[in-house]
């Protein structure tokens, strides 16, 4: 594998030219987009879809990429299913150096393509969106997206891998933001005295005066 | 121009060669077609079915893309015998058709000793397996590696012991011989104990469910070869269902009447080979139905079956076989 | 009894421990019985003599107020709901508190989790470090002072940790020469088939026995908590249903009683609890299917996934029909639903019962009969009731120690006082036992099904006016969720944002008792002991 000096970040190598015919790389697509191997790779809850995508009713396998390897080596296709907390990131990255090129990346559900939900201004947990550190191939919005999203999903990288642009794409990272215009909910701490002063009492109502007479 | 005896015996190995290795591949890709079908159907869904007529062409597409991978060295492992291990877990398994009688007169080498070679030679397989794990440099894969050590000299017993009845009752080790001694009962029927021994016992020799601790996928993420991507992952695969079929050869070989079957007798070219497959994929059909139903045993307990319940059944039916035989003659 | 043991430790606080401040509170509003101040120096005897009377510790958390922090103490009891709050006062010059870590297991996990969040370092904890962010964060989230990372530091904070990662890559051979050792350590994940999310187990080994065995937890931290703080009330709807994404119907249960009870205000109509009832009891059933299915998964046996989800999309399809939706839930709000069921559910229902009942008996056959099922999940994963109580496990693990503790009758809410269902439980405490106490919940959960479908009334779903923001107070809840027991705390200042929300989720808990679980094991039986605790990551990193 050989380090690109431009995106030190890009691992995919190009498959080795053997012959570097026109024809024998359409035939070799063609092996490769109809038998996908993905990583089991579930992160949150996007995984269920993933499990149900490849359960009895929506069945993966008949596309060919029902065989789920769990070792990064012997697959070649990397569905990022869920939030990525940035905890997580040195593992993904380990794990898609480990896969043998060619490999190929989709991104599953709204937290890897951009964040999702948990991205709000000042979040410090998440990575907002996969294609930040890894190059993506396939984005599939949804929250969770159904597995139908997910088959239309794989039938748009069989199509990209048949075609041969295969390149995934990556965001420019967003750099520091040094103005602090995060909103006004970030509340200050309020005082505990205040808090626990008991409501006070409804002040009884003016009784009318009698009237004379 | 008529050749020499020698030169005979030159071009009937190499046909048998270049037969058995065309065989063993288009065998494969099918059995792995099969599996993926039959276990569709055990788990109501369809299986592959877009890739060619009925998804017939879908191991193809899984071959080629394998071919055509990155062949991955990691840095730290023992590079020669990371390298070796691959073919020394598809090799040994060719060694099978020397001997195998595919019908009347139709075998390559009719060797006393029969298909004690076989099992001799698929033990080298087996070291394949542990050098394999060893090699990775990965702890998963040594796990692995040395769970499938243990599995497979505890099986190598009962496998071998439950033969020895079909052996007393032929006379000979021989495959010929023992086809010939089913042409009027087969052996699964005076010999069903040992029958039921050396099914498990093979489905052990070959890491199937519920035996297949070795390549756990659940638990060592993918056990004795989880560092090997490519073609060399290929040759593992390759190997575990050509020694599926290789058993199950076997087992209908000495059991279940190797090629005789009820009619076709009178064209013995063809009836021959076609019984013997016949019989062979039927019980590659009950291995893919075990797998998919049963979970999977625990090492220890796995070793506990072996020693425990099998070799004592299998030395049960070894002395009782010799009893009943010396009693009727 | 209720009434006198809370006497007794009312008057004990008072006399003995010489508490500052004693509140009697309302137990139906805020969920708890009384709430004591006791100093900082006598939480350790608090703590001892709570385990004396059979306490145990439900939730420990921190509160940031202006002039000092609240370490909150929320003890419980099995046999009946007990409910009381101990608090003590941490000024922030000083940042230190015991630690009741010796006294309550359960509470070694919390402490850290302030630590990590606030800063608090506990006196005497025996492993104070991080547990949900990355162990090189200087930052502590929870904080009112911290408003939040810079837009952009994601990347960089991600590239940090990916050259740390680097740096303290360390390889070995495993058949060295000079480095001969009996034992290693095998990492289980974070990466890894059947550890159901992003959970790295760090394994002590010797040969193929586990000698140790340490979660660590962090890889799914999405900041709940943090996000909850500065959302309005009705944004925090998409949170409850992304908690435990499996069973996500008991969380919007639960927080749709929080605010009930807090803004004083009950549901629209009967109906809505009807609907309540019967969605969460069927969105239980599709999470103990789930849960079905990756178990025997672990264990080799890959066809009862497909026949376990193959139903649950059946249910999800019923499911879907009056929600919307097939997984993360928010189909309640404050007073009544999102929307009313369609009439075509019912139907699908009652069509639906007599074919799962089938399944049942298939399950029954197929797996809980199975010899080899048997051999490896009998007499394995043994949680005795103490060590269960000590680490705060609720659910069917708990249930399954032989305590009936199900808070669908320990602490009613809803309509389940007038529904007609056992509590599961089971008296050895492996993992045979959790899977037929399940298996059982099932059963129960379709009774359950069944009655609502038949009393079901007519009525409004949605409440028209609601009060403009949840009054000033603490308030706790807990109902009983697919896992166990899913508390809520919360500390409202008035305002339109909630000040604290702390989330108890069950499987924080459970995992925790995995500690006691795991030496002895083989490599194999821990991937089936955490299989049977049942835990979605998601919830236990919040």
């Amino acid at each position: 594998m050989e380090i690109n000096p431009a995106n030190p970040l890009d691992t995919q190598t190009p498959p080795p030219g053997l012959v570097n015919l026109f024809r024998v790389e359409d035939v070799l697509n063609l092996a490769r987009a109809n038998s996908l191997w993905p990583l089991t790779f579930g992160l949150a809850c996007c995984a269920i879809e993933l499990m149900a995508g490849g359960a009895s009713r929506f069945d993966l396998d008949r596309f060919g990429a029902g065989v789920f390897r769990p070792s990064p080596r012997q697959a070649d296709l990397m569905i990022v299913a869920g939030t990525i907390s940035r905890k997580m990131v040195p593992c993904i990255k380990t794990l898609y150096d480990q896969m043998p090129s060619p490999k190929y990346v989709i991104a599953l559900g709204g937290c890897a393509t951009g964040g999702g939900p948990f991205k709000y201004p000042g979040q410090y947990g998440i990575l907002e969106g996969m294609d930040k550190i890894i190059p993506v191939n396939v984005y599939i919005p949804g929250c969770p997206p159904r597995p139908e999203a997910l088959i239309a999903g794989i039938l748009e990288l069989q199509k990209q891998i048949l075609s041969g642009k295969t390149q995934g794409k990556m965001s420019p990272a967003v750099m520091h933001d040094s103005q602090d215009n995060r909103p006004a909910e970030y509340k200050n701490a309020i005082s505990r005295v205040e808090f626990r002063r008991p409501p006070a009492l409804p002040t009884p109502p003016v009784s009318p005066t009698p009237s004379q007479g | 121009m008529t050749l020499g005896p020698f030169w005979q015996e030159v071009v009937k190995i190499v046909l048998w060669g270049t037969f058995a290795v065309l065989f063993v591949s288009v065998n494969a890709l099918f059995l792995v077609w099969m599996e993926r079908r039959v276990s569709a159907k055990i788990q109501l869904r369809r299986g592959p079915i877009h890739v060619g007529p009925q998804g017939l062409l879908q191991t193809i597409a899984d071959a080629v893309k394998l071919i055509s991978k990155e062949l991955v060295f990691p840095s730290q492992v023992d590079k020669l015998v990371y390298y070796v291990a691959p073919l020394l877990v598809f090799a040994p398994v060719l060694s099978a058709f020397i001997i195998l009688p595919l019908g009347p007169g139709i075998i390559l080498r009719d060797l006393n000793i029969g298909f004690l070679l076989i099992f001799s030679l698929t033990n080298i397989s087996f070291i394949g397996i542990f050098i394999a794990g060893w090699s990775s440099n990965n702890k998963y894969a040594l796990l692995g590696s040395m769970r499938a050590v243990a599995q497979n000299i505890s099986y190598e017993i009962p496998l071998l012991l439950s033969t020895m009845g079909v052996v007393m009752i032929a006379g000979s080790m021989k495959m010929t011989e023992i086809v010939t001694a089913q042409s009027g009962l087969w052996f699964v029927l005076t010999q069903p104990l040992a029958f039921l021994i050396f099914f498990c016992a093979s489905l052990a020799e070959a890491n199937r469910a519920p035996f297949d601790i070795p390549e756990a996928e659940s638990e060592l993420v993918a056990g004795f070869h989880t560092e090997y991507s490519g073609m060399r992952f290929a040759l593992f695969f390759l190997g575990e269902y050509t020694a599926i079929f290789i058993s199950s050869a076997i087992a209908a070989t000495l059991f279940l009447g190797g090629w005789h079957g009820p009619f076709l007798e009178s064209l013995p070219a063809v009836a021959g080979p076609f019984w013997l497959i016949l019989k062979t994929y039927a019980l590659v059909f009950v291995v893919m139905w075990v797998r998919w139903t049963f979970p999977r045993l625990r090492s220890d307990q796995l070793m506990a079956f072996a020693w425990k319940i099998l070799i004592p059944f299998a030395l049960l039916n070894v002395l009782s076989t010799a009893l009943v035989l010396s009693l009727c003659k | 009894m209720a009434a006198i043991l809370e006497k007794d430790i009312k008057a004990w606080l008072l006399e003995v421990v010489k508490a500052d401040e004693l509140n009697k509170k309302d137990v139906k509003k805020t969920g708890i019985h009384f709430e004591a101040i006791v100093p900082t120096s006598k939480i350790r005897d608090v703590a001892k003599e709570f385990l004396n009377q059979g306490y145990f510790l439900e939730s420990l958390t921190a509160v940031d107020f202006a002039e000092c922090f609240e370490a909150v103490y929320h003890f419980n009891h099995w046999k009946e709901l007990r409910r009381g709050c101990v608090k003590i006062l941490v000024t922030k010059e000083e940042n230190k508190a015991p630690s009741i870590s010796s006294i309550y297991k359960s509470a070694n996990w919390f402490e850290r989790e302030i630590y990590d969040m606030f800063g608090i370092t506990f006196i005497d904890h025996p492993n104070l470090k991080r547990i949900l962010l990355p162990e090189s964060s200087t930052i502590h989230p929870l904080l009112k002072s911290f408003k939040g990372e810079p837009a952009g530091s994601d990347v960089e904070q991600c590239l940090k940790l990916i050259n740390e990662d680097k740096e303290g890559f360390e390889i070995l051979y495993p058949q060295s020469v000079t480095h001969h050792q009996k034992d290693y350590y095998l990492n289980l994940g974070p990466q890894h088939p059947s550890t159901h999310g992003v959970l790295r187990i760090l394994l002590h080994l010797a040969g193929e026995r586990v000698l140790d065995g340490e979660p660590i937890l962090g890889y799914s931290h999405r900041h709940h908590e943090k996000m909850m703080e500065i959302q309005s009330y009705l944004a925090c709807w998409p949170n409850m249903g992304r908690l435990d994404y499996v069973g996500a119907m008991s969380y919007n249960f639960a927080y749709a009683i929080l605010i009930e009870k807090a803004m004083g205000i009950a549901p629209a109509s009967p109906r809505v609890e009807y609907i309540r009832v019967l969605t969460t009891e069927l969105n239980r059933i599709t999470s103990h299917l789930l849960w079905m299915g990756t178990f025997l998964l672990d264990l080799g046996a890959f066809t009862p996934f497909f026949y376990g989800f193959d139903d649950r999309e059946k249910i999800l399809d019923i499911l879907e029909m009056a929600t919307g939706e097939r997984l993360t839930y928010d189909y309640f709000r404050f007073g009544g639903l999102d929307k009313d069921i369609p009439a075509e559910m019912i139907p699908a229902i009652k069509e639906f019962i007599p074919h799962f009942k089938k399944r049942l008996k298939d399950y029954d056959a197929l797996i809980t009969k199975n010899i080899i099922f048997k051999k490896r999940t009998r007499n394995l994963g043994y949680l005795t009731k103490e060590n269960a109580l000590a680490y705060g496990v609720t659910g069917p693990c708990l249930r399954a120690t032989g305590v009936p503790m199900d808070l669908r009758r320990h602490e009613p809410y809803s309509i389940y006082p007038e529904l007609d269902f056992e509590i599961v439980t089971a008296t050895d405490g492996d993992a045979y036992s959790r899977y037929l106490v399940r298996m059982k919940e099932i059963e129960e959960s379709l009774k359950i099904i069944q009655q609502v479908i038949e009393k079901m009334p007519e009525g409004a779903t949605i409440l028209g006016k609601l009060p403009k923001n949840v009054p000033k107070g603490e308030y706790y809840t807990a109902v009983e969720a697919a896992r166990g027991s899913f508390g809520m705390y919360l500390v409202s200042d008035g305002t339109l944002n909630p000040y604290r929300l702390k989330l108890r989720t069950p499987s924080f808990s459970n995992l925790n008792s995995i500690i006691e679980i795991l030496p002895g094991c083989l490599v194999s039986d821990v991937v089936a002991v955490l299989g049977s605790i049942d835990i979605v990551l998601p919830e236990i990193d919040r």
